[in-house]
């Protein structure tokens, strides 16, 4: 009997219909496996589907074909099954009683989740704890930072000790300190079992934080691989740096096939671009042969993988 | 249960973090005022129980429907409402927990309405039938808070509920016999009253005030629980079926 995984998607379609416009189409049978304990990224520029995703995972979204199961429980018709199950984060201002306090949203939220009196005291306590706001946790919201009340989201998807938690865009708004406390946190969460899905478009995030990242667009799945491995799926757009070169050098292998790119840096080295595979080897080469000594080759960022898969499409949705 | 208590908890926490919900607790004195100038201008001193009852109803009815209509609202303006959906308590249950804990709050419009009819007007409102007075304001209280968990169903419908709550208290008025006695409404208007539960508690009421014997108390205080019952069987009942609807269109979330 095969295990069970903490997310099954099968050819998931959803169509939007809006009233005297054409159906839009959001998710365009997308498929994916996430196992239990996986952090999973779900990178994609805006209007790509994956908030989609995480509401029809989150059962609060119909999928218009296709099927989705947390924990072998389909979202659609086994929502009292699912709904203990997972846990919800949303990034940004919303989602929150803003006029409470931080105590009293995650008591209500505890209550919700069908806790005792005893567990909901204990609970909210050790995650005020957790996220940094026992401090300030007889505060009104509306006296927090954007920081804090992202804390504090993470704080309330945890109430129901979900063993699924779908985060979407949770660092949207925190400083860099904030944001690498909450990468570390969700190394914590990871740690206790809990399966992650994260949507991001933060692409150190990504890299930090995930075991496995998709990269999804216009509602359809373009790769979903480790980072690493994404990464390599294009080395053949892999870079070489050098201290300085010569202008006839730098002539010189512009000449080569496959080399797309030379450009002098504002720190004065210079970057070779390749776009075809072998041709780093020939430049390499050349490089060593005028007595360059200083050269680094470097993998695409994650960043660099999502530009060129997805396009740069600039603003366009 | 635990939903419906967590949201009678919430709501006695959101009077305190938005006292604008209780504006009824300032108007029902006011109309309070308007109906007995009103009446002793007429010269209809008969109409006293009318003057002692309409304005706890505008009050209570008030406070349940745009209580149930902001509920969803605000639920909707935070980017709760996917949330609440989504725990595995009951929406609804939540949502009848809020708006019970709204009408039980209600009560103290009895004794501000009372109040200022004997402290401007020095008309003493008596209570000839005790115990059907308050066994009729308890099933009504519960009548209240069950009939507006349908409206909050149909509420989640709308993407501005607080309007649509605000204008929809008006008719509920008229028909429950509220402002002006059925009796001279048309006729034609007349059975519809039959089905709302605002006219038979309004009745037992103002016939509790008085000191004639009253009929068939059993009959028409089951008739209010009755009716009460039904609104909130309906509206859980569509309650479900909406949020089905708004998960399949993808509006539970839309503002």
């Amino acid at each position: 009997m095969a295990a069970v995984q903490a997310v099954e998607i099968e050819e998931i379609r959803r169509v939007f219909t809006p009233r005297k416009r054409d159906p839009v189409t959001a998710l365009d049978g997308v498929s994916l496996t996430i196992p239990v304990g996986e952090v999973h990224g779900l990178l994609g520029p805006n209007g790509a589907g994956k908030t989609t995703l995480v509401k029809i995972l989150s059962t609060v979204l119909l999928p218009t074909d296709g099927r989705a199961l947390v924990y072998g429980h389909d979202v659609v018709t086994e929502t009292k099954a699912v709904r203990p199950l997972i846990g919800i984060v949303f990034g940004g201002e919303r989602g929150l009683y803003t006029r409470l306090t931080a105590r009293q949203n995650l008591e209500y939220w505890g209550a919700l989740y069908r806790l005792s009196g005893a567990e909901i005291k204990e609970r909210s306590a050790m995650l005020l704890e957790r996220v940094g706001l026992t401090d300030r946790a007889d505060q009104r919201v509306e006296e927090y930072s954007r920081g804090m009340k992202q804390r504090l989201h993470l704080a309330r998807g945890l109430m129901g000790d979900a063993r699924v938690l779908f985060l979407d865009e949770p660092t949207t708004g925190m400083d860099p300190l904030a944001a690498r406390e909450f990468r570390t946190l969700i190394g914590e969460l990871k740690g206790e079992g809990r399966t992650i899905l994260l949507t991001t478009h933060d692409m150190v995030e990504a890299e930090t934080v995930c075991d496995r990242v998709t990269l999804i667009d216009r509602g359809r799945i373009l790769a979903t691989e480790t980072p690493r491995t994404l990464g390599s799926l294009i080395s053949r757009f892999q870079r070489i740096d050098i201290d300085g070169g010569a202008d006839r050098l730098i002539a010189d292998i512009e000449l080569i096939p496959g080399v797309s790119s030379v450009a002098v840096q504002p720190d004065g080295s210079t970057r070779i671009e390749v776009n075809e595979e072998g041709t780093t080897a020939v430049v390499l080469k050349q490089l060593v042969d005028a007595g360059v000594t200083s050269v680094k080759t470097s993998l695409p960022s994650l960043e660099e993988v999502y530009v060129q898969m997805i396009g740069e499409r600039g603003l366009t949705v | 249960m635990r939903a419906f208590l967590a949201g009678a908890r919430m709501q006695l926490r959101f009077f305190r973090a938005y006292p604008d919900g209780l504006i009824p607790f300032f108007t029902a004195p006011m109309f309070s005022i308007i109906f007995q100038m009103n009446f002793r201008h007429a010269g209809r001193q008969d109409l006293t129980a009318y003057a002692a009852i309409a304005p706890v109803f505008i009050a209570l009815w008030w406070l349940a429907l745009f209580n149930s209509g902001w509920t969803i609202t605000t639920e909707r303006w935070n980017g709760t409402i996917e949330m609440l959906v989504a725990a595995p308590s009951s929406f609804a249950a939540n949502i009848f927990g809020r708006i019970t804990t709204t009408t039980l709050v209600g009560v103290v419009s009895f004794v501000e309405t009372w109040g200022v009819a004997r402290l401007i007007f020095g008309t003493k409102v008596t209570i000839h039938h005790v115990w059907p007075f308050l066994a009729t304001v308890v099933v009504t209280l519960a009548a209240m808070a069950g009939t507006a968990v349908a409206m909050a169903a149909l509420f989640v419908l709308a993407r501005n509920a607080t309007t649509f709550s605000n204008s929809a208290s008006f008719p509920f008025y008229v028909l429950g016999g509220i402002l002006v006695p059925v009796s001279v409404l048309p006729h034609w208007i007349q059975p519809l009253s039959s089905a709302v539960f605002l006219s038979w508690s309004a009745d037992l009421l103002r016939a509790a005030l008085r000191p004639t014997p009253m009929h068939d108390f059993a009959f028409r205080l089951g008739m209010v629980a009755f009716l009460g019952a039904c609104g909130l069987a309906v509206g859980t009942w569509s309650m479900r079926v909406i949020l089905v609807r708004v998960r399949g269109s993808g509006e539970l979330g839309t503002t």
